[in-house]
């Protein structure tokens, strides 16, 4: 992959150490968008998680579920040449777009979505960085390689940064 | 010997469009009543559709747009999404409230609650033409309207959905109305229990 912008679509999941590249994960709505950067080797990796666990085993596809999805991307940045204890973390997403009041309890999957995350962390032995997660809004993150920036953008908003690196 | 899926799938997919054709028809004719004006369907059909590719079909998930939502209980259980561009959700306020085009340039309360009244009327017609032709009855939950971008609307099907299949049925169907052209993608997507239901069901002339 070389200096593009990679659009990291549902269930998939991106992992660079190309400088020019951003990875983008475009309208997160329930999903979450997790980030993990490494500032000293400059390896960078972003996966969109839509469900929080992977019911059955029946789904092949382990980047679509926060349990499965985030020691698949830890593993996959270490590969790269990261370091765990170097890992900077963040994540957003995990909205409830649903406001009536007779449909949001039930399908409230980004609730459900955050929570695992968390405890997917603390079972990994991964710290948290910093996130913006829950409410009533989709947003778009981007993870630029060149400094490790993650960003936050929400419809009719401006780009953002999530934290410092 | 294993049955032939796709075959089957084929066999259901013909029923289905006599019951998207129907059904939006039906629709059609309701929105009408509500809003006084003539308005035609275009293109009404049933698909398999992957997941992953839904938000490619409206533009891209980073595309500002209305969603409707409403659940369907009953017989029949499924979700019921209309989505419509952000500009062209506007022009449809300006319509339905009987207002001069270009007057709307938000989405208030009472915008919200125009759009609603949209989906909850197509809902209740569609699902009103499926029992006309199945003697299923089912019904429409309070609709739900979200203003954002297509991926995070999207993602209320995906998260439902998702876990079950990787392919979902969806009724598709654009509506036109007189010469100012609103568009409104307007999908039914049946929960797959639903759909055996469907396959064993006598059809009606």
């Amino acid at each position: 992959m070389t200096g593009t912008m990679s659009s990291v679509g549902l269930g998939e999941y991106c992992v660079s150490r190309d400088s020019s590249d951003v990875l983008i994960a475009f309208g997160l709505g329930s999903c979450l968008g997790i980030g993990m950067y490494d500032p000293v080797a400059h390896v960078g990796g972003l996966i969109h998680v839509v469900l929080p666990e992977q019911k059955a085993g029946n789904d092949p596809n382990s980047a679509k579920f926060v349990d499965t999805g985030i020691p698949l991307i830890l593993e996959k940045v270490l590969a790269q040449g990261a370091e765990k204890s170097r890992l900077i973390i963040r994540m957003a997403g995990g909205a409830n777009m649903l406001t009536s009041p007779g449909l949001s309890g039930t399908f409230d999957i980004g609730t459900r979505n955050i929570a695992m995350a968390h405890e997917v962390f603390k079972k990994f032995n991964l710290k948290l960085k910093v996130e913006e997660v829950g409410g009533q809004v989709g947003r778009t993150v981007r993870l630029y390689i060149a400094d490790g920036r993650m960003t936050v953008r929400m419809m009719g908003s401006q780009e953002r940064d999530l934290g410092a690196v | 010997m294993a049955p032939d899926g796709r075959r089957v799938d084929e066999k259901l997919l013909a029923k289905m469009r006599v019951v998207a054709s129907r059904g939006f028809s039906n629709s059609a004719k309701g929105l009408s009543q509500m809003i006084g004006q003539e308005l035609s369907v275009h293109s009404p059909d049933v698909d398999l559709v992957p997941l992953t590719a839904i938000a490619d079909m409206l533009g891209g998930p980073d595309n500002d747009a209305v969603g409707v939502y409403l659940r369907v209980e009953g017989d029949l259980t499924g979700q019921i999404m209309m989505v419509i561009g952000y500009q062209q959700a506007l022009e449809f306020c300006d319509m339905v409230l009987d207002l001069p085009a270009g007057t709307t340039k938000d989405f208030g309360r009472m915008e919200r609650s125009a759009l609603s009244e949209i989906g909850n009327l197509t809902g209740t017609f569609f699902l009103n033409a499926i029992y006309e032709i199945t003697g299923l009855t089912s019904l429409p939950s309070p609709p739900a309207v979200m203003v954002d971008m297509v991926g995070s609307i999207l993602d209320v099907v995906v998260a439902t959905m998702g876990a079950i299949s990787d392919q979902i049925m969806m009724f598709k169907a654009v509506f036109q109305i007189g010469e100012r052209k609103i568009q409104a993608d307007f999908w039914i997507i049946p929960d797959p229990a639903t759909l055996d239901k469907l396959t064993v069901a006598e059809m009606k002339e």
